[in-house]
């Protein structure tokens, strides 16, 4: 780049004028874009959040309409939108993702978004699972969130390995052996027998979380009392730690995850993109994989939402682009084009999603994620729930990394997971 | 005064940028740290109750403790490092440039890219060192999950990409030293070691004292670092790698206030650690200055 010192010294006074505007007039700006009939409409998501295939079809679909205009926003994309929308005024999107795990946070300024009940959900709401739309829902039935996938869980196993250890490999035997956490704790007992040096998970807070999951209550209970204490969380605690005394811990807590999976890991236990982090990690492996039921039931891990904050410039429209896009028709397509598991169960029985997987040895992995999907708790989950957790989950690396007990452990994970309760204005 | 309007205007737009993106920011984190705030929703004003919760929160000890530890294993190699180089390289007669450069490096490469490098050479299992060490029969050393090695490894990383830096600082000052003063130790016969220790470290105690001073506050800044060799990921919104073991003040910070979207607490986080940065400056002035027989 070639730059004379008076082009230079140009540049520099205009950066400075541009940045001393911004300045001066950050923070307030107007909530209004104008009328509410806009015809430039923008969407945020990020990477993966959305098929951009399907994408890039809606914004053709509605082309007469509107100029939808769609960014894929890198990094931490919860403090990019939360800081956009404290901020208000033209730049806040009037689609935007949250990532499931995010979404509860939200809820509490369910007023900086539209309630998609009155634009129209309430009519096709009965189209998408119940639990995962209630996920987006205040308790005054303020919807805010519009279901783009989700994250049912299995058990996914090495049936090569199950065969070499003489245990049962076909999917449905496995899933009646592992019935129940024990169950399965028992079938890697063997499987350890067998094949020393294989692991059965990967570490204690995979199975703490999915075992989290699969209840109807979490830390927090609707009154917003803390409940992080109470034995259903021990039970889950238990059942974490019983995988670790029964040496059937990897212990693995950083990226070597991905040199074990499928060598000394020979099953794992998560959601159904889960598949794609293992066929990514481990190649070579493809066709040996299977998939079966979660021991102790299906849970979910992630799967995210569609919003149109306040500031939308054309509601109607823009719910007719997000009811388009993520329509039972349109959510086959995502799943082929970019394996987003659709909120929509009747998109389950669709030859998109029917069919045989190479990477599960052709098994049809939707005959275990689609009923688990359906089968999935309505649980709730209070605003704080996921920075309650949070010591919990670091208890659990510390019993792994210090050998700390586990009790020790239990005892200072719930004194913190009350600390940060009250710091957050729980009870 | 006015008539200096043109050169008034050059200098202004670092001012009006320290203005608007640091001097206002950090203003208004102090107010924040007496409010409840999610980010969004309405402040609640709450008084001195974060620093309340603050004072009896064991995380925040433990992040201050993983911060002093990994601090004090990186600074004393880096600026012992930077100094002996320093030396070696002010005697070199021929490709100071290159070596100049080659040392200075690792101080302009992307943090990340450096941090996921370490993260792959460390690797509990797969790790280039633990090859290393296997082929001598040395056992595989869990780098990335034992809490006082997971402080090495990160206080190596921060030791690999600021010795450089403070080595050229060094390099200049050594430079400044009139060679008339190294001509006399020698016709006094010291030899290089003693003439290191009498001579040259006491010349340059301004210098070093600025380079603590400096590696003080950027050391305790460690936040990068053990955020990528630890990243979270969505099933585990820990941070810090197994234990919290390098869980540095500035990445609970971080945590707190953006993923736990607390940013009242946060903000006391950060205020907190302030106070405690300068103690920190103060007394390694002191000790510096210390011995300084005027």
């Amino acid at each position: 780049m070639d730059l004379s010192r008076r082009g230079f010294l140009q540049a520099a006074v205009f950066t400075a004028a541009a940045s001393g505007l911004t300045v001066a007039c950050g923070g307030g700006g107007s909530d209004s874009g104008g009328t509410k009939n806009g015809k430039n409409l923008t969407m945020w998501y990020w990477g993966g959040a959305l098929s951009d295939k399907v994408v890039a079809e809606a914004k053709t679909h509605f082309k007469s309409q509107i100029k939808l205009t769609s960014s894929s926003i890198g990094g931490d994309f919860k403090q990019k939108l939360t800081t956009t929308l404290a901020a208000g005024g033209s730049s806040v999107p009037d689609i935007t993702g949250i990532k499931g795990e995010d979404i509860a946070s939200f809820l509490p300024n369910a007023d900086r978004f539209l309630d998609l009940n009155d634009l129209g959900f309430k009519k096709i709401s009965s189209q998408y699972l119940e639990w995962k739309t209630k996920l987006a829902q205040t308790e005054d039935g303020k919807q805010i969130g519009f279901p783009i996938d989700i994250g049912p869980t299995a058990l996914f196993y090495r049936a090569d390995q199950f065969d070499k250890a003489g245990l049962p490999s076909d999917p449905a035997k496995v899933a009646a052996e592992a019935k129940s956490w024990d169950d399965y704790f028992a079938l890697g007992t063997e499987l350890k027998k067998a094949l020393p040096g294989t692991f059965l998970i990967n570490n204690m807070g995979s199975v703490f979380s999915i075992a989290v999951g699969q209840g109807t209550t979490r830390f927090i209970d609707q009154d917003n009392h803390f409940i992080g204490d109470q034995d259903h969380i021990r039970a889950a605690w238990d059942t974490a730690v019983r995988a670790y005394t029964l040496g059937l811990d990897a212990k693995i807590n950083d990226q070597s995850w991905n040199a074990a999976v499928g060598k000394s890991l020979t099953t794992e236990v998560g959601a159904a993109w889960h598949a794609l982090d293992i066929e990514s990690a481990a190649p070579d492996t493809k066709g040996k994989w299977r998939v079966c039921a979660t021991p102790g039931g299906p849970a979910n891990q992630g799967g995210s939402y569609l919003t149109l904050p306040k500031q939308c410039r054309n509601p109607e429209e823009a719910f007719k682009i997000i009811s388009w896009i993520l329509s039972p028709d349109n959510n086959a397509k995502s799943f082929t084009d970019a394996s987003i598991f659709p909120a929509s169960p009747e998109t389950y029985a669709m030859p998109a999603m029917t069919g045989p997987d190479d990477f599960f040895g052709g098994q049809k992995i939707i005959e275990v994620f689609g009923p688990a999907a359906e089968a999935i708790p309505v649980s709730y989950e209070a605003p704080a729930d996921s920075a309650v957790m949070a010591p919990f989950m670091a208890e659990l690396t510390s019993i792994e990394a210090k050998g700390k007990k586990p009790d020790d452990a239990w005892k200072d994970a719930v004194s913190q997971a009350k600390q940060i309760a009250r710091r957050q204005g729980v009870n | 005064m006015l008539s200096y309007w043109r050169q008034y205007l050059a200098i202004s737009p670092f001012y009006l940028i320290f203005l608007g993106f640091s001097f206002v920011p950090v203003f208004y984190s102090l107010y924040l740290s007496f409010q409840r705030y999610d980010g969004l929703g309405t402040k609640q004003f709450v008084g001195l109750q974060q620093f309340e919760f603050l004072w009896s929160d064991p995380v925040f000890w433990l992040s201050i403790r993983n911060t002093l530890i990994i601090w004090v294993l990186s600074t004393v190699p880096t600026l012992f490092g930077a100094l002996v180089l320093a030396t070696l390289l002010h005697s070199v007669r021929r490709f100071k440039g290159f070596y100049r450069i080659a040392l200075y490096v690792p101080n302009v490469t992307s943090i990340v890219a450096v941090a996921i490098f370490f993260g792959a050479v460390f690797s509990n299992d797969f790790g280039l060192v633990n090859a290393i060490l296997g082929t001598v029969g040395i056992s595989p050393v869990p780098w990335l999950s034992d809490p006082w090695l997971i402080k090495v490894v990160i206080a190596l990383l921060m030791t690999w990409m600021w010795t450089g830096y403070n080595m050229i600082i060094y390099l200049a000052g050594l430079q400044a030293i009139p060679q008339s003063v190294y001509e006399a130790a020698r016709m006094d016969g010291a030899g290089p070691i003693r003439t290191f220790f009498q001579i040259t470290i006491p010349i340059m105690r301004p210098i070093i004292l600025f380079t603590v001073v400096i590696s003080t506050i950027n050391g305790l800044q460690s936040f990068s670092e053990p955020q990528v060799l630890f990243a979270s990921n969505a099933a585990n919104q820990n941070l810090g790698g197994p234990g919290q073991a390098g869980l540095t003040t500035l990445l609970y910070f971080y945590q707190s206030a953006f993923l736990d979207n607390d940013y009242g607490y946060g903000a006391a986080i950060v205020w907190a650690f302030f106070v405690l940065i300068i103690v920190l400056v103060v007394i390694n002035w002191r000790i510096v200055q210390r011995g300084r027989k005027s």
